[in-house]
């Protein structure tokens, strides 16, 4: 049923002529557009509310920030001129009126940035964002940046200045802080602060052109199905390649996979796109058609422990968890090799890697050693038991659906079966999963998910005591497994302050240590974006971080 | 006629309501709500952030009074607006509605029309009746995203005939179908079974009345007798039937837009409803729910016409 | 008849391949639920009849424990429904007035609904807030089978209201009532002649509806947690993978196609047998 079919005098005959006069060849045409496959819809299209990948995605093509991490992982401009450091001139430390040790950052930005619409990107487009983000009643999220964010100060209109009440390595990236059209959505936001997030023009009116001031505009939405782009007018750097670009979303990969396989979508953004293992199984009988690139990415996949979980609360015990699992033989033979295994959550091309540190090996003998000093000794069935009698038990839970996930987790379970664990796999959905079970602490073995982030960036919210969730907090924080040591919290603290790299570089060494050794949440890999793309595209580069690849879209090029 | 209407509508209104209420509170209940999973995408919201955005999204007011809220507001025509795709709920819905009329229309004009001439050649040739029944019961059985992908993997990879999905670019008829005949496909063999067992079971009854052998006795030709005299009375129990495939024609058809990723109510609705976004969940629910009691009235009444016995009756 | 015998032998072989699959495990000395990463998606041999999956499990031995989980989901949910709507329709037509209207209204309403993103919804629900236990194969079974009931059980409510309905307006079934004859009696003489054969249908037909949405809900992340297997959830498991291993989609499909085959066959043989006696 699977294979061609030949022979005429199938009972589809006659069917088979009428479909084939239906379909019309695909001809030759000059390659002037390009379809990319997207396995999510994005919601809103404002750059400062709601964070989604698709989004991101999206927004690469058709909208220059100020910074960005290039596929290299250095910061580098894309909206300014040059990137704000200490040595420039352009970060300066200073003390705040109120005599807090602060720090001012100037951008200059590029003089060829426009909107759609021929008007000039300047510095009032950025006072609009800071204005805008200062205004909590306007809702966009992170708003620590904008509270830490004191004073908005311009000279002419290119050169911006913010004035920080805090001391921050990494004030140059400006994050979230990017143009935004004010004449257009100022107007707006002005007459309605509290509506301005279903009112915006991006949402109201995606296709003004003056929203967009990348090489792409976004020319046609079709909600929760697709987005046209096509080049804008107003760029006036390196002309991108193709006339238009078409972001396609299917959300279910088989159907996905279909179709780049009949030809419909030329690409899949690794971003958001095949599982690593169908991307891999896809190589091994399509390499010819396509090209196919495995970048691991800041995604840092990880088995959070419940750590008043008495059981989990020895280290011994999460220790010998973690030499239970072989994940070099889980990446081979999943994985095909293709994402690299993790010593910690710090990514092993993040400039502040500790190489020294080694990840943990798998060695069953060590394991069952640790668990024997622990107390808990073979059972008649298999599963350990400590002195009382109790059977060592855990919950190991991931987001149902992720087919990927669920695979691993039944490997993971298989190998702390052998070491005398057993462990009761629990799904939820992914909403409840993240909404509920974790976010509000009620997890108590083991849930495994990944942690994006960006290089070099402090996990203050997932390790220091402070962001442990509780009610009385609103739930906030990120730091599940309720990891509380006052070393790790006073290098949390002191390393954002450090604004000598050098001087970083041992504090993050021993921050590495900590959790290699104090093993709040068991490392498993960086997870690897499969990038699939057609044999006659050149110039796409993974980036790896969360600078989507479509930054660089003005070096895709047809072969 | 005009009584059975007017006792049933304030029935279908209050239906509406409670269902309504029901819904609302539903997904309310479920766990995770917006803003727990922006926390989740941001690590940098705060204690104080997350009040400030519950009280910005009304997510800090009881679900009972923001029920009451939104269906005030539906009262005096506002929809509200879809959290999950940033636009007014309204906007959302007629491309999804449009999607799902064309693509359940083609699927269940086709379902009908095969379904009720197989089922009329298994009452009318005995030696069909083995092959209907075979078919019948092969499309019911087969769970339909299996189906969809075998055509796929067959018609839009294998051999290239099709799209595996998706909708047009260009504009135009011809393309347009072309992109329609496997998801039509797919859901017309799922729906076919139900009318070409109704119609043989109807047709079969039909044909055993007198006036049927009185008019075969006559000498009037059998397939006058078929179309003129037994497919009318035949199609009476046919209209049940139809009255819930229009419920299907607005509530869509989930697992086949899924799989050939074509905009629809289906997936609309459970988007919605997984995503919290409570203005569009509920906007779609409503207007499924209202089209199918009132499709169900329809038929009734319809049924009621066309037989005067069961008018009788009450 | 034949139509009924058919049906039935199918769904006893897919019962005996049930019952027989720890054995059938044993003997080709395989566990079902424990992945082997050694030998992942490898084709039919003498030790795998059927090949691996992609965790490198015998798709056999998954097939037949499957068959326990899928049947049992199919066989609970049919029992649960059958036995809810006889309940609301019985009581429905005895007592009538507003108990009757308001029974009605709500199957009504639940009919009215679209049914598949509402099973979403429950099926999203914590487990731990209706009071069951969190993780497990017999609490997704009961789960499901919840979810199943609470809109199965439409169906059988009408259909038992309205045969009870036409039994009690019977000049004998009246006269026996005026008489003072006990309700129970007059259940068990009169009401439940009439209502077993088209239950025994519904039920059958219910069945064969209860193992399509297990599936269905599979397909959509919210069936059977793994690694304890359901014909629905192999099925979806294999579904990212179904370009490379078709074959580890089509054993699925096809037993999930030959269980409700198999119902919907018993389903006709019964009815037709109800209308020639």
């Amino acid at each position: 049923m699977i294979g061609p079919m030949t022979d005429a005098k199938t009972p589809f005959g006659a069917t088979a002529l009428a479909l084939a006069l239906l379909a019309t060849p695909a001809a030759a045409q000059p390659r002037d557009t390009l379809t990319i496959g997207l396995a999510q819809a994005t919601g809103t299209f404002h750059p400062n509310i709601e964070s989604m990948l698709a989004k991101s995605y999206i927004l690469g093509f058709a909208r220059r920030p100020l910074t960005a991490h290039g596929p290299d992982w250095r910061p580098l401009c894309t909206g300014c001129e040059s990137f704000p450091t200490l040595e420039n001139g352009q970060v300066v430390q200073e003390t705040t009126p109120d005599g807090k040790p602060g720090m001012r950052v100037t951008w200059r930005l590029r003089e060829d940035l426009r909107w759609g619409d021929g008007r000039p990107v300047t510095a009032e487009d950025l006072r609009f964002a800071w204005e805008a983000g200062r205004a909590f009643e306007t809702g966009f999220g992170g708003a620590e940046f904008y509270r830490s964010a004191y004073e908005f100060q311009s000279t002419d209109p290119r050169t911006v200045t913010l004035r920080f009440d805090k001391v921050s390595f990494d004030a140059g990236s400006a994050g979230k802080f990017e143009p935004l059209p004010a004449h257009i959505d100022r107007p707006i936001w002005e007459a309605d602060r509290r509506n301005y997030r279903s009112r915006t023009a991006y949402d109201t009116n995606t296709t003004n052109p003056g929203l967009w001031n990348g090489p792409y505009r976004i020319a046609a939405v079709q909600p929760g199905a697709g987005v046209t782009l096509e080049r804008n007018e107003a760029w006036a750097g390196p002309a991108p390649a193709f006339r238009r670009i078409n972001i396609r979303v299917v959300e279910n990969s088989a159907a996905l996979e279909a179709q780049l396989l009949a030809g419909q979508i030329d690409m899949i953004a690794g971003e958001l796109g095949l599982s690593l293992d169908q991307a891999i199984a896809l190589e091994r009988r399509s390499r010819n058609r396509f090209r196919f690139e495995y970048r691991p990415g800041l995604v840092w996949e990880h088995l959070d422990l419940r750590l008043d979980n008495p059981v989990l609360s020895d280290v011994r015990v999460r220790q010998a968890l973690m030499l239970a699992i072989d994940r070099p033989k889980i990446v081979q033979s999943l994985f095909d090799n293709r994402q690299p295994v993790a010593a910690t959550s710090i990514h092993p091309d993040d400039p502040m890697i500790d190489k020294a540190l080694t990840p943990w090996p798998h060695d069953p003998a060590r394991a069952a050693a640790l668990l024997d000093e622990a107390g808990w000794r073979p059972g008649p069935d298999g599963i350990r038991r400590n002195a009382a009698g109790e059977r060592l038990t855990l919950d190991l839970q991931t987001t149902a659906g992720n087919r990927s996930r669920e695979t691993v987790l039944q490997v993971i379970q298989g190998m702390w079966r052998a070491a005398g664990v057993e462990a009761r796999i629990a799904n939820q959905p992914p909403r409840v999963l993240f909404g509920e079970t974790l976010s509000q602490r009620r997890f108590q073995g083991a849930a495994l998910f990944a942690w994006i982030s960006s290089p070099e960036n402090v996990p203050r919210s997932t390790l220091h005591s402070d962001e442990i969730p509780t009610a009385a907090r609103n739930w906030s924080g990120q730091n599940y497994p309720g990891y509380s040591n006052p070393e790790m919290d006073a290098l949390l603290e002191a390393l954002p302050q450090e604004l000598d790299a050098a001087k970083r570089r041992p504090m993050w060494s021993r921050l590495q240590a900590l959790t290699h050794r104090d093993l709040p949440a068991i490392p498993l890999w960086h997870r690897a974006e499969p990038h699939v793309w057609p044999q006659w595209l050149d110039g796409v580069r993974p980036t790896g971080n969360m600078s989507p690849s479509s930054l660089w879209v003005t070096d895709w090029r047809v072969r | 006629m005009w009584r059975m209407i007017a006792w049933r509508l304030p029935q279908i209104a209050a239906t509406i309501v409670i269902l309504s209420l029901a819904a609302y509170l539903a997904i309310g209940a479920m766990p995770g709500d917006p803003i727990s999973l922006a926390m989740m995408a941001d690590p940098r919201l705060g204690a104080a952030d997350i009040e400030r955005m519950r009280a910005l999204h009304g997510l800090d007011q009881p679900l009972l009074a923001r029920w009451w809220a939104w269906a005030s507001g539906v009262l005096r025509g506002e929809f509200g607006y879809s959290r999950l795709f940033a636009r007014p709920a309204a906007e959302i819905l007629w491309p999804a509605l449009r999607g799902s009329l064309v693509l359940l229309g083609a699927a269940l004009a086709l379902a009908a029309t095969l379904g009720i001439a197989a089922g009329m050649l298994a009452a009318l040739r005995p030696s069909w009746r083995a092959p209907v029944d075979a078919l019948a019961l092969a499309s019911q059985a087969l769970p339909a995203f299996w189906l969809g992908i075998l055509l796929i993997i067959l018609f839009a990879v294998t051999l290239g005939w099709l799209p595996a999905g998706g909708t047009p670019d260009a504009p135009g008829m011809l393309e347009a179908g072309r992109f329609l005949v496997l998801p039509v496909a797919t859901l017309a063999i799922a729906h076919l079974a139900a009318y070409a067992r109704h119609t043989a079971a109807a047709m079969a009854e039909v044909l055993r009345a007198p006036w049927i052998t009185a008019a075969r006795a006559r000498g009037a030709p059998e397939s006058r007798i078929a179309l003129n005299h037994a497919l009318p009375n035949a199609a009476v129990p046919l209209l049940s039937i139809l009255a819930l495939d229009a419920g299907a024609l607005v509530s869509g058809a989930l697992i086949t837009e899924t799989v050939f990723a074509r905009p629809g109510m289906g997936k609309l609705l459970t988007d919605a409803v997984l995503g919290n976004d409570h203005n569009l969940a509920l906007l779609a629910l409503l207007l499924v729910a209202a089209t199918t009691l009132l499709a169900t009235l329809a038929a009734d009444l319809a049924q009621r016409a066309l037989d005067p016995r069961l008018a009788q009756g009450r | 008849m034949t139509r009924l015998r058919l049906g039935l032998a199918i769904l006893l072989l897919l019962t005996t391949a049930a019952i027989a699959a720890p054995w059938v495990a044993a003997w080709l000395g395989v566990d079902p639920d424990v992945p082997d990463l050694l030998a992942r998606q490898s084709g039919p041999s003498a030790a795998h009849p059927l090949g691996t999956d992609e965790l490198g499990r015998d798709i056999l031995a998954r097939l037949l424990f499957g068959a326990r989980v899928s049947l049992a989901v199919g066989l609970a949910a049919a029992l649960a429904s059958t036995a809810i709507g006889l309940a609301a329709g019985l009581l429905a037509a005895w007592r009538g007035g507003w108990v009757d209207a308001l029974l009605m209204r709500l199957a009504d309403g639940l009919l009215a609904l679209p049914a598949l993103p509402l099973l979403v919804l429950l099926a999203a629900m914590d487990p731990a807030a209706l009071g069951l236990p969190r993780g497990g194969a017999l609490t997704d079974v009961l789960r499901i089978v919840l979810i199943l009931a609470i809109f199965g059980w439409v169906g059988v409510a009408r259909l038992s209201r309205a045969a009870a309905i036409s039994v009690l307006a019977r000049d004998h079934v009246r006269a026996a009532r005026a008489l003072g004859v006990s309700e129970a009696r007059l259940l068990r003489r009169h009401v439940a002649p009439a209502l077993a054969a088209p239950l025994t249908v519904a039920g059958s037909l219910a069945v064969a509806g209860a193992i399509l949405a297990e599936s269905t809900l599979s397909f959509l992340g919210l069936g059977i947690q793994p690694p304890a297997s359901s014909w629905g959830n192999m099925l979806a498991n294999a579904q990212d993978l179904v370009f490379s291993a078709p074959m580890a989609a089509l054993w699925p499909g096809l037993a999930i196609a030959a269980a409700v085959a198999g119902a919907m066959l018993v389903a006709d043989g019964l009815r037709r047998g109800q209308e020639t006696p």
